[in-house]
C-alpha cells in the first residue's frame, strides 16, 4: 500500500487543519476577552481589594439586608420630598 | 485492592450481629474482631459470623493502640475500621474502593453516619447536616485541608497507616490521624456512598457526660478549648423544630422533642467547655463526669521517656519543597499535543509565573518590560504569582496587579495569585527557581519555557534551596538566558537547551542629561543586602581609593540602610530611574559589581555616558567583550581601586569609554530583548512540533 495520502485524504487533512487553526484563533480571542474582563474587574475593584473588603461577604452578614432597606427608605424619603417640593414650587 | 475490616468490640452484642451480617454482604477479604474483655456474647457472635477474633485484656485497650494492633494483624491493602454499632449500608465497600482511585495520594477515606429510624431528632438532624456539609454537590470529595476523620467508619491505605499510625491517645485518635495525614502530604476522601447506620442516643445526662469525654479528648489531641457560650442555644432548638416539621413529626411529638432539644443543646454547651478544661478538674470529678468512667489520667502505660508536648498540626507546608516532591514522585503534568503551525501563529497565549516581588527588583522589571511588549504584539498574556514564603499573603490579586504596574511596567494582563483559576496556555514561562515546579505541575499547555535572569543556586549557601534551584535547570524546560555566559553555564553544568536574550535599556529615561559632569565623583551601587553584589570588597576598594585620592566624592546608593564605610560618603538610598539618570549624568565614574550574571546597572550607566567598572572573569565579558566599553577589574580591592583611579585620572580614557558605552548600548532595547524572547518561545514550540514529527 502506498504511504502517500490520496487526493481525498489530502483534502480532508487540509480541511481538518483549517478547522484546528480556526478553533485555535477563536480560543485566543476568547482568552483575550476573558483576560481583558478580569483585568478590568481587578482595576475597578482595586480599592476594595486593597482594603480587603469583600462586598458579597459583607452583605451576607446579619443586619446587612436591614441596612440596605434603611438606605432605600432614606433614599425614598429624599426622592419623595424632592418630588413634592418640585410639585409645589412656584 | 484487598480489604480487611477491623472492629474493636466490648460488650457489643446488641448490634454486633447486624454489623457483621451487613459486612458479610459487602464481602471484604478479612474481618478481625478485637475484643477487650466482653462479658456478654460478643465473642461468640463474632466467631459465628466467621470473623477472626483477637482477645486482649481490658487494660490493654486504647483507641489508637488497639487500632494499630488490628492494622498490624490484618493483610489488606485497605484497612477499614468500624465500631461495634456501625452497620454498613449497601455499597459501602464499593464506595471505599472508588474513593482510593480519586487521587494518587489518598491515605484515608470516610463516609457519613446515618441516623437509625429511632434516633432522636437532635442527633438525626445534626448527623445529616454535619456530613452533608462535606459534599454540597452530593458526590465524593478529595480533601486537602479538612482534618475531620472518624474511626466509627473509616478506611485507610496501608502505606499511609504504616507511615503515620494512630497516636496512643485516650480519645480522638482519628482526628489526630486526620491532621497528621494531611501534614505528611496525603489526601483523604469523603465518600457519601460509604455510609453506615450509626447514632449515639442517650438520655440528657448521658449526653452531657459523652460530650465531656469528647471535648476532653479533643483537648488532649489537638489542644482545642471550647469556649463557654449559651447564646445560640435557642437557634439550635429552632433548627431542630424546623427539621421535625420537614420530616413530618406530629405537633405533639414536636413539642415533646423541643423540650428535650433545649435540654440537650444547653447540656452540650455546658459539658463541652467542662471537658475542654478537664485537666484542671480533680480526677474524681473527671471520673464522675465521664461516661467512660475515665479519670483523665494517662491511658498509656508509663514510658521510659516522658511524652513530648502534643502539638496540633500547624503552619502550611512549604510549596517550594512540596511541589518539587510532587514532580519527583509523579512526574510533570503532560503537555498538550502539538498542532501544526503553532510556533508560527501570530498570537500566542502566554502565561508567566512570577515569584514574589518588591519595588526595585531588576528581574521583575526585565520580565514586565518584556510582557508589556509581547502584549503590544498581540499575544494574550496572563501573570501568575507563586507566593512562596507568603510575602504577599495579605495582598489580593488586584493589589498585586496595581503594584506590578506601578513598580515595573503598565501590563494589561490580569494577575492571579495561585493557580486555582488556571486556564491553560500555549506557553507557560517559569521565571525563577521557585516557579519551575508549579509550571511543571500545570497542564493544558504546549510548551514550558524558563526565562533565566541569573544563576540562582549561587544565591544560597549549601541548602535545600540551592539543591532545588540547581535541579530546576535539568527539568527539561527550554531556557532563555539573560546572557551568553548564563546560557553556557546552564548548558555545561546542567545540559539545558536554550537561547539567550540581551537585557534592554529604557533609553527614554537613561540618557545623558543636560547637567555638567563632575570630575571627582564615584557612584557605587552598594546594595549590601544582596551578597552577590560583593559590597565588602567594593567598600574596601573605595577605602583604598579614598586613601589615594582624599578629595574624591563618593555617592553610595541602592539600599535603604546606609552601609558601614570607613570613609566619608553620601548615602542616597533607593532612587527612581529618573533620579538615577541625573546622578549618572553628573558623576565621573560608576562602580557596580556582580559575582553572578551581570545586571542592568552597568548598561544604564553607559547609556547616560558614565564609564564604569565591573568584575572581570564572571559574566560581563560575555556582554561587553574583554576590551569593550567597560573597565574590568578582578575581585580585589586594590585592582578595583586602580581601575577607578585610572578612569578618574585619565580624562581622555574616560571620554572614550563614555562614547563607546553610549554607542554600545544604543542597540540594547527592550524591543530587541522582546524579539529574542519571542523567538525563544516560538523555538520551544517548534521543537515540540519537531519532536512529534508534526508538519505544518
Amino acid at each position: 500500500m502506498d504511504g502517500a495520502p490520496g487526493a481525498q485524504e489530502s483534502t480532508e487533512l487540509e480541511r481538518l487543519r483549517a478547522r484546528v487553526a480556526a478553533l485555535e484563533t477563536e480560543l485566543v480571542e476568547v482568552q483575550a476577552r476573558a483576560n481583558a474582563a478580569v483585568a478590568a474587574a481587578q482595576e475597578r475593584a482595586y480599592w476594595l481589594e486593597r482594603w480587603h473588603v469583600d462586598l458579597n461577604a459583607l452583605m451576607q452578614k446579619p443586619g446587612a439586608a436591614q441596612f440596605r432597606a434603611l438606605l432605600r427608605a432614606i433614599r425614598w424619603v429624599g426622592r419623595t420630598t424632592r418630588r413634592i417640593k418640585r410639585r409645589f414650587a412656584p | 485492592m484487598s480489604v480487611s475490616v477491623v472492629v474493636p468490640v466490648k460488650d457489643g452484642e446488641r448490634l454486633l450481629r447486624e454489623v457483621l451480617d451487613a459486612l458479610a454482604r459487602e464481602s471484604p477479604d478479612e474481618v478481625i474482631v478485637i475484643d477487650s474483655g466482653s462479658r456478654d456474647r460478643s465473642v461468640a457472635i463474632a466467631r459465628d459470623a466467621g470473623a477472626r477474633v483477637v482477645e486482649i485484656e481490658p487494660g490493654e485497650f486504647g483507641h489508637g493502640r488497639t487500632r494499630n494492633l488490628g492494622a498490624s494483624l490484618c493483610a489488606g491493602e485497605l484497612i477499614c475500621f468500624l465500631t461495634q454499632d456501625a452497620t454498613p449500608c449497601p455499597g459501602w465497600l464499593a464506595a471505599y474502593r472508588e474513593a482510593f482511585t480519586l487521587d494518587a495520594r489518598v491515605g484515608a477515606a470516610y463516609g457519613p453516619h446515618l441516623p437509625r429510624p429511632d434516633t432522636s431528632p437532635m442527633i438525626a438532624r445534626e448527623l445529616r447536616e454535619f456530613f452533608a456539609a462535606f459534599s454540597p454537590a452530593g458526590g465524593p470529595v478529595v480533601q486537602h485541608e479538612q482534618t475531620f476523620l472518624s474511626n466509627v467508619n473509616a478506611c485507610y491505605a496501608r502505606a499511609c497507616w504504616e507511615e503515620i499510625r494512630f497516636r496512643d491517645v485516650g480519645y480522638a485518635e482519628d482526628q489526630a490521624f486526620g491532621a497528621d495525614l494531611l501534614a505528611a502530604g496525603w489526601t483523604k476522601v469523603y465518600h457519601p456512598g460509604a455510609a453506615v447506620l450509626h447514632a449515639h442516643d442517650y438520655g440528657p445526662l448521658e449526653f452531657m457526660r459523652r460530650y465531656f469525654d469528647e471535648y476532653r479528648g479533643l483537648r488532649e489531641t489537638t489542644g482545642h478549648v471550647e469556649p463557654l457560650r449559651l447564646r445560640g442555644t435557642l437557634g439550635l432548638v429552632g433548627a431542630d423544630v424546623r427539621w421535625m416539621v420537614d420530616e413530618g413529626f406530629a405537633p405533639g411529638d414536636r413539642a415533646r422533642w423541643a423540650v428535650r432539644s433545649l435540654v440537650h443543646h444547653a447540656g452540650r454547651r455546658l459539658a463541652a467547655p467542662a471537658g475542654s478544661r478537664a485537666p484542671r478538674l480533680p480526677r474524681a470529678v473527671n471520673r464522675r463526669l465521664s461516661l467512660e468512667g475515665r479519670d483523665g489520667g494517662a491511658t498509656a502505660p508509663p514510658e521510659p521517656v516522658p511524652a513530648g508536648k502534643q502539638i496540633p498540626a500547624w503552619g502550611n507546608r512549604n510549596p517550594d519543597y512540596h511541589e518539587a516532591a510532587l514532580v519527583r514522585a509523579n512526574g510533570p503534568a503532560p503537555l498538550l499535543d502539538p498542532v501544526p503551525g503553532m510556533a508560527e501563529r501570530e498570537r500566542l497565549r502566554i502565561a508567566m509565573i512570577l515569584p514574589p516581588f518588591r519595588r526595585g527588583s531588576g528581574g521583575h522589571n526585565t520580565l514586565l518590560q518584556i510582557v508589556t511588549r509581547l502584549e503590544r504584539r498581540g499575544h494574550v498574556c496572563s501573570l501568575w504569582i507563586q507566593d512562596v514564603m507568603r510575602m504577599h499573603q495579605s495582598d489580593w490579586p488586584g493589589v498585586l496587579r496595581f503594584n506590578l504596574r506601578e513598580f515595573f511596567a503598565p501590563v494589561a494582563a490580569p494577575v492571579y495569585k495561585g493557580f486555582d483559576a488556571w486556564q491553560g496556555a500555549d506557553v507557560v514561562i517559569a521565571t525563577g527557581w521557585q516557579t519551575v515546579y508549579p509550571a511543571l505541575l500545570l497542564g493544558g499547555t504546549r510548551a514550558r519555557v524558563y526565562v533565566v535572569n541569573d544563576h540562582e543556586p549561587e544565591f544560597y549557601p549549601t541548602s535545600v534551596e540551592r539543591a532545588i534551584a540547581e535541579r530546576t535547570y535539568g527539568e527539561g524546560l527550554y531556557c532563555i538566558s539573560a546572557s551568553p555566559w548564563l546560557r553556557d553555564v546552564l548548558a555545561e553544568r546542567y545540559g539545558a537547551q536554550g537561547d539567550t536574550f540581551e537585557l534592554g535599556v529604557e533609553h527614554d529615561t537613561y540618557q545623558p542629561r543636560a547637567v555638567a559632569r563632575r570630575d571627582d565623583t564615584v557612584v557605587y551601587y552598594a546594595r549590601h543586602g544582596t551578597p552577590r553584589r560583593a559590597v565588602p570588597v567594593g567598600i574596601s576598594a573605595l577605602e583604598e581609593l579614598h586613601r589615594r585620592r582624599p578629595q574624591t566624592r563618593f555617592v553610595l546608593f541602592g539600599d535603604r540602610r546606609p552601609v558601614e564605610a570607613p570613609f566619608p560618603h553620601e548615602h542616597l538610598g533607593v532612587r527612581s530611574p529618573l533620579e538615577l539618570s541625573w546622578l549618572y549624568s553628573q558623576a565621573t565614574v560608576g562602580l557596580c559589581l556582580s559575582m553572578t550574571n551581570f545586571s542592568l546597572m552597568p548598561k544604564e550607566m553607559l547609556a547616560c555616558g558614565l564609564p564604569c567598572v565591573e568584575l572581570a572573569g564572571v559574566s560581563a565579558e560575555s556582554i561587553f567583550g574583554p576590551d569593550g566599553p567597560i573597565e574590568l577589574a578582578d575581585l580585589d580591592p586594590v585592582a578595583i581601586a586602580g581601575a577607578l583611579e585610572r578612569l578618574l585620572d585619565d580624562r581622555e580614557l574616560r571620554e572614550q569609554r563614555s562614547r563607546r558605552g553610549i554607542e554600545f548600548v544604543a542597540g540594547h532595547t527592550w524591543e530587541h530583548a522582546t524579539d529574542q524572547v519571542e523567538a525563544g518561545l516560538r523555538h520551544a514550540l517548534a521543537m515540540r512540533e519537531a519532536s512529534w514529527g508534526v508538519v505544518a
